[in-house]
């Protein structure tokens, strides 16, 4: 029984959980670095205990530290949030061995699912679709051609000791590839002295779809549809919505189904997500899974109604699921926009500091999760999220007209941020279709800063 | 706004709990949070809690503050040794519990179980690098590692099996002292193992003694200081008195690093620090250099001068010389400012270039080590040989370090100690004589300078190995002969060998040191004027402008000169080269 739970993560992730835990009856410990003495969660806690210095190799990354920390003040369970510990299978080892509840799944799932090559195989095995490519080296053309019949085109052709693009061709059609495939080896030879190619489906321009699931330990599991998080910079979510804005009833229901086999293959406790990639064609294809909660949880909790980590808490506690997928219906539309430190018009550069003044929006429909307040100092340690700002509302249209709306109201002062610039995101019509995909900002990047400089100039 | 206490705390009941805590989770088999023994450690130097497994694949050094743990025995022999290579000898000796100490052997008996170690040493037949080596490792979880009957006993007998099979014992030493529970017994070993060690020594077999936190007492006052190689790790306490006895004896605090390794290599009783993750590696090495290399000498014995087309291998060289001769535009004066010149190499440089897998090793085992005075070992196309170089520095920090070059009495002691460790080995000694002079100061003379000098004259004389001296730049006096008692002197042209320095003749026998140009022109320091008096075998013309980047040039004939040399030499057996060496001397 949970009765004490210490939460390994700072920021409004620290205090969502810190919320969750007092609405249940819960004790919560805070852990703070030196950093982070007057930050939110520190305060916001029954407990805070401080564990080391600024650096998150010191602090929030010492796996010693916060043991003993959990030791000492009594509390029985660690909810890792997200980033830091929430992945580490040795961490979650450790809360096994000390019989501390790891509010995530288990140690050897986290092990398994982190290796790559493994996570394939197990997915491969549970039928869930995975890019196709070649299984063996290639080194002539005429194989290539055999096996791009096979994943079907547009094909990518890579160098096995590939990076940085080089010794990577797409081909189109099959008349491309032998040409694709001589000069993808030919620059391979040249920089990395090997002719070893690969050869894999290419997917082209596709969505970033992540479905979320609810384990539990008597084999239950359900999925909560899905997210769209597709606006996204070098890998970085932005925006993130659900539901996805072209996703077709059946479409959800065979996506889901996969998400919830591959939770089910890998034998998986507790909350998590499947990413997937999502052709324009409709099919789709298991990239990986992320074996914690994600940043961009609330567009779920919005149109499910489902409190995913008083969930994610209960699942740990060794309760049984309170939903059965039946239960689960989406309602609504629902979008989080991630408001960051840092300065879009001088290259995105971090900018910590103090926020002098300060306003966010309320109203109906309007949630925002953060760790912020008027004279907080941001620290230039860690991640730079200052804020999510989520709406709810009957359909997209009427939510992005809401984010519009909530993003005109946000006000911080004495640091630099981010809200202008989506806030020419969702002015994009491209956006506003639904028809956009995961290279949207790079295709738009210079549009999108250039209204900035129009507005101006 | 701060924010300190402002909020409500849900366990101060100000928060109205919205879920029904149903309690349909079964509490019994439910164990508490605790961390079970054994899987984390505090580090005593940061006081950190740190993972046991992360210390332990780390070499037992902490991952965040890099000090070490003790290791355990079995796992030192994991680090050190050829996989599979050790076999332990000697187990299951029991020492009797010679004065009925009571509960003494149920203490024992109890570590026994705890530990699974057979007792405080563990001793063996063991490989490192393919080295065959005898190897005792003491283990600290076993009474702090004392030292009893049976320690004594173990390392003794793994020291004769060491001597009997001609092969070099290694020991990896930490203890608390002596054994308290088998009082005069335990006292007794000390003098066992080193009788032992002595016996090792005189057979001329090889003892490298490896120190490690720490290393006190009856163990330090005896097998633990005999090394002939002594190494440490990084801030191991070695003394002999523990520093709290002394502290309550004298009444004083003890300063910081007081008995640590660093501070014994400073003081001349250690001769490497060797951090954790390099011993292996260090030992290897060592081993390596001494094993003889018959190849390589058989080699020095028939080398031949490439280029001679005539029957005199020497004469290439013998004509360079000659060119060095003539140049008399070249004032006495001139030569010993070039050879006190900034730019001119050190030497350092010279080993360097001649040399290779040079490893130094420091200190006099008296009271310091003279960073005046370089000394290690060294190969010479192949052949080990032991390096010794007076050091100036190559730049003024390093000169003020070096104390320009001014050996100390514990420089000349440390060089000795070298030359007598070149004779037990059967090595050949190279010195290179750049000194102004002895140092001239009140410590020097309180320590004996005079003494440090005679002695080196006294011993080199006998010394049954070839003994080389190159004079590179100034060679000051009694400071430079302390050196140069060998086989052969040579000097380059533009180096100088003296009485005295010209400032102090010129002071001494006309009462102005600014007459030293003129008392250089008739001291007769130079190169040239050394050879006609017969004082120097060989001297090498220097390139224009002899700097390190011009080095090469020099070193290359100088090189040639030195095979040359052992060719000679090493056809000689050691009393025939200690004769040969008397009579140099003895008709000057």
């Amino acid at each position: 029984m949970i009765r004490k739970v210490l939460i390994a993560n700072r920021g409004e992730i620290a205090v969502r959980i810190i919320r969750a835990c007092r609405e249940m009856g819960i004790e919560t410990v805070a852990v703070y670095s030196e950093a982070d003495k007057e930050a939110l969660h520190t305060q916001l806690a029954d407990e805070a205990i401080c564990i080391g210095p600024a650096p998150s190799s010191e602090s929030y990354l010492n796996m010693e530290q916060i043991i003993s920390a959990t030791i000492v003040s009594g509390a029985d369970a660690i909810h890792p949030g997200f980033g830091f510990l929430s992945e580490n299978d040795r961490f979650a080892a450790l809360c096994e061995q000390c019989h501390i509840i790891f509010i995530g799944p288990t140690a050897d799932v986290i092990r398994k699912l982190g290796n790559k090559s493994n996570a394939r195989n197990t997915m491969i095995a549970a039928g869930v679709p995975v890019i196709p490519g070649s299984k063996e080296p290639l080194y002539h053309a005429e194989e290539a051609l055999a096996i791009a019949e096979e994943v079907g085109y547009p094909v990518i052709v890579k160098a096995a000791l590939g990076g940085g693009g080089k010794g990577m061709r797409v081909a189109y059609h099959q008349d491309e590839l032998e040409n694709a495939f001589m000069t993808a080896q030919k620059e391979s030879m040249a920089a990395f002295g090997d002719n070893t190619m690969y050869l894999e489906h290419f997917v082209e321009h596709p969505k970033h779809i992540e479905f979320q699931i609810l384990a539990d330990n008597y084999g239950h599991v359900i999925h909560l549809g899905e997210r769209d998080c597709s606006i996204q910079r070098n890998h970085q979510k932005l925006i993130e919505e659900s539901p996805c804005a072209i996703m077709s009833d059946a479409l959800r229901q065979k996506m889901g189904e996969a998400a919830v086999n591959a939770a089910k293959a890998a034998g998986y406790v507790n909350a998590g997500t499947i990413e997937f990639l999502l052709e324009k064609t409709g099919r789709f294809y298991f990239m990986e899974m992320n074996t914690r909660i994600q940043v961009e949880h609330p567009v779920t909790e919005w149109v499910t109604g489902i409190d995913l980590i008083k969930e994610q808490i209960r699942i740990a506690d060794g309760r049984e699921l309170s939903y059965t997928q039946e239960d689960v219906k989406l309602t609504g539309h629902a979008i989080e926009c991630r408001i960051n430190a840092e300065n879009p018009y001088k290259g995105f550069r971090p900018c910590p500091g103090r926020i002098t003044d300060m306003y966010l929006p309320g109203g109906k429909g309007i949630r925002i999760d953060s760790a912020i307040y008027s004279g907080y100092e941001v620290p230039p340690y860690y991640d730079n999220m200052l804020a999510k700002l989520i709406v709810f509302a009957k359909n997209r249209n009427e939510a992005i007209t809401k984010m519009r709306s909530a993003l005109g109201e946000v006000i911080i002062e004495g640091i630099d941020t981010n809200v202008d610039y989506q806030y020419e995101i969702l002015n994009d019509p491209d956006y506003q279709s639904g028809d956009f995909d995961i290279e949207f900002i790079a295709d738009k990047e210079e549009q999108l800063l250039n209204h900035r400089y129009a507005a101006e100039g | 706004m701060k924010l300190g206490n402002m909020f409500k705390k849900t366990n101060q009941k100000n928060y109205i709990t919205l879920t029904n805590r149903k309690a349909n989770v079964q509490n019994s088999g439910e164990s508490s949070p605790e961390v079970p023994e054994g899987l984390m450690r505090k580090c005593n130097a940061c006081r950190a809690v740190v993972l046991a497994e992360s210390i332990i694949g780390n070499q037992y050094i902490c991952p965040k503050c890099g000090n070490y743990f003790s290791v355990p025995a079995r796992r030192r022999i994991e680090m050190l040794a050829d996989e599979e290579s050790f076999k332990e000898w000697d187990t299951g000796l029991t020492s009797g519990n010679p004065l009925h100490y009571k509960g003494y052997e149920d203490k024992v008996e109890a570590l026994r179980e705890k530990t699974g170690l057979d007792e405080a040493v563990t001793t063996g037949f063991a490989r490192i690098g393919g080295h065959e080596v005898v190897l005792a490792v003491c283990d600290s979880h076993f009474m702090m590692a004392s030292m009893g009957k049976v320690v004594g006993e173990k390392l003794t007998r793994a020291i004769e099996k060491a001597t009997e099979r001609k092969v070099p014992v290694i020991i990896v030493a930490c203890s608390g002292g002596a054994r308290m529970q088998e009082g005069i017994h335990s006292l007794m070993q000390m003098a066992k193992t080193s009788a032992a060690l002595k016996r090792h020594h005189d057979a001329g077999q090889l003892y490298i003694s490896v120190l490690t936190n720490p290393t006190t007492g009856g163990v330090t006052a005896s097998f633990a200081m005999l090394g002939d190689i002594i190494l440490a790790e990084p801030n191991a306490l070695i003394g002999f008195a523990g520093p709290r006895v002394i502290e309550q004896t004298i009444g004083q605090k003890l300063p910081k690093g007081f008995q640590r390794s660093e501070f014994l290599l400073e003081h001349g009783f250690i001769d490497q620090i060797v951090e954790r993750e390099h011993l292996k590696n260090r030992l290897e090495h060592l081993l390596s250099l001494h094993e003889k290399n018959p190849e390589a000498e058989q080699r020095l014995r028939n080398y031949k001068e490439v280029s001679e087309s005539s029957e005199n291998p020497d004469l290439n060289i013998s004509e360079e010389l000659s060119i060095a001769k003539k140049d008399e535009k070249k004032s006495a004066w001139d030569r010993v400012l070039a050879s006190r010149k900034k730019e001119r190499p050190v030497g350092t440089e010279y080993i360097e270039d001649l040399f290779s897998d040079f490893t130094e090793l420091h200190g006099d085992r008296y009271f310091g080590d003279d960073p005046a005075i370089v000394g290690g070992i060294a190969r010479f196309h192949g052949m080990p040989v032991t390096v010794i170089a007076q050091e100036k520095g190559r730049n003024t920090r390093e000169n003020v370090l070096r104390n320009f070059a001014m050996p100390s009495p514990e420089g000349y002691r440390k060089a000795l100690r070298l030359m007598k460790q070149a004779e037990k080995f059967g090595r050949p000694v190279i010195c290179f004589v750049d000194t102004p002079g002895a140092f001239c100061g009140m410590e020097a003379e309180e320590r004996g300078q005079g003494e440090a000098i005679a002695r080196n004259l006294f011993e080199m004389s006998g010394l049954k190995v070839p003994i080389l001296s190159i004079v590179i730049g100034e060679g000051g006096s009694g400071g430079a002969l302390a050196m140069a008692v060998a086989d052969e002197v040579w000097m380059l042209e533009n180096s100088i060998y003296s009485i005295l320095s010209p400032e102090g003749f010129a002071s001494i026998l006309w009462k102005d040191s600014h007459k030293a140009k003129e008392a250089a022109a008739v001291m007769r320091l130079t190169a040239a004027d050394l050879q006609k008096h017969g004082m120097v075998e060989r001297v090498f013309e220097e390139p224009e402008d002899l700097t390190i980047e011009t080095l090469p040039e020099l070193t290359l004939k100088m090189d040639r000169c030195m095979k040359l040399f052992f060719r000679k030499q090493l056809a000689m057996t050691g009393d025939e080269i200690a004769e040969m060496r008397y009579r140099r001397f003895r008709a000057l």
